[in-house]
């Protein structure tokens, strides 16, 4: 693999931190990480002056997410092929999660409009998932094109 | 990434179209940027501040948290990702190592550094517009220079193909 990709790599890493950094923060304004949050945030508050979601302005939200996503994480778990082996392997479940917490991170609005309330606790189970794993995964690739990258440095 | 593996991106039938088109799509997305960021945001300093901070004289509101916070987080989603796929074709075509590493170096960096502005200039001071208008265009400019010096490399014979 050229050197240029592997720095490519580095800076791809870079901007997932801060996609998950903005994604973290808009989640937290918009909703925080509480069951009553997460309820207001769909179902409208009075005290709030806040309007019911409707399944259109969800779906507004929901269609750029589930591309945008499921490109992130195929490229993002993509990139472990070039790994070790042991990267490759300890990176099987975090990409598969990704994937599930993806999914219900995008779906769980439709549902808790639909009067589904588990999905309140399922959003923010969702969401923190998805955050710690991608992070993680980051991690792994970051640590092995470092790796990579200083052993190509050497010879 | 199939590219990557391809040895003769330049002679294959099938890669050279589809590596010119994906940069024709990168230098149009690229310039279209600049055309609405300077409609959507302003990229002068005095019209970024406007939007930004707001104009009691022309009862112009300043922009929300969400408003930057959605711009930001879609921004960066498109750049990385547009950022990525330039670099390895970039890095395929070019044939100077040193040269090859140093743009793209200077154009994630300037990138990078132009998402780190933006929230600075909205959220702590007005002293961080200038920077990031600077690299706003840095990293257009030299985005733009990879793909279009990749789209001659993989159109004109090199003296290497001869």
């Amino acid at each position: 693999m050229h050197q240029s990709y592997r720095f490519a790599i580095i800076y791809f890493v870079l901007f997932g931190v801060l996609l998950l950094v903005s994604g973290a923060l808009l989640f937290l304004t918009k909703m925080g990480l509480s069951v009553e949050g997460v309820q207001s945030f769909y179902l409208g508050s009075a005290a709030h002056f806040a309007q019911p979601k409707t399944p259109y302005g969800l779906l507004e939200t929901a269609l750029p997410h589930l591309g945008a996503m499921g490109l992130f994480i195929f490229v993002l778990g993509h990139f472990m092929l070039f790994g070790t082996k042991q990267e490759k392997r300890q990176s099987i479940l975090p990409v598969k999660l990704l994937f599930v917490a993806a999914l219900v991170d995008i779906g769980s609005g439709f549902m808790i409009i639909e009067g589904w309330h588990l999905f309140v606790t399922l959003k923010i189970i969702a969401f923190l998932t998805l955050q710690l794993t991608a992070l993680y995964l980051l991690f792994l690739l970051f640590r092995s094109t470092l790796r990579s990258i200083t052993k190509q440095h050497r010879r | 990434m199939k590219f990557t593996l391809v040895k003769d991106v330049k002679g294959d039938t099938l890669m050279r179209p589809l590596l010119g088109g994906l940069l024709l799509f990168i230098l149009l997305f690229l310039s279209s940027d600049i055309l609405y960021k300077a409609q959507h945001l302003g990229l002068t300093q005095s019209t970024l501040a406007q939007t930004l901070y707001g104009n009691e004289e022309e009862y112009i509101e300043p922009a929300t948290t969400d408003f930057m916070l959605e711009l930001l987080h879609a921004d960066i989603f498109f750049m990385m990702m547009t950022l990525l796929t330039l670099s390895t074709v970039y890095a395929r075509l070019c044939q100077n190592p040193r040269l090859r590493l140093t743009n793209i170096n200077i154009t994630m960096i300037t990138a990078l550094l132009s998402l780190i502005f933006l929230p600075l200039a909205y959220f702590l001071s007005a002293h961080f517009v200038l920077p990031y208008i600077v690299m706003f265009y840095s990293w257009h400019f030299m985005a733009l220079m990879m793909a279009a010096v990749s789209l001659y490399y993989l159109l004109m014979p090199q003296k290497s193909d001869l």
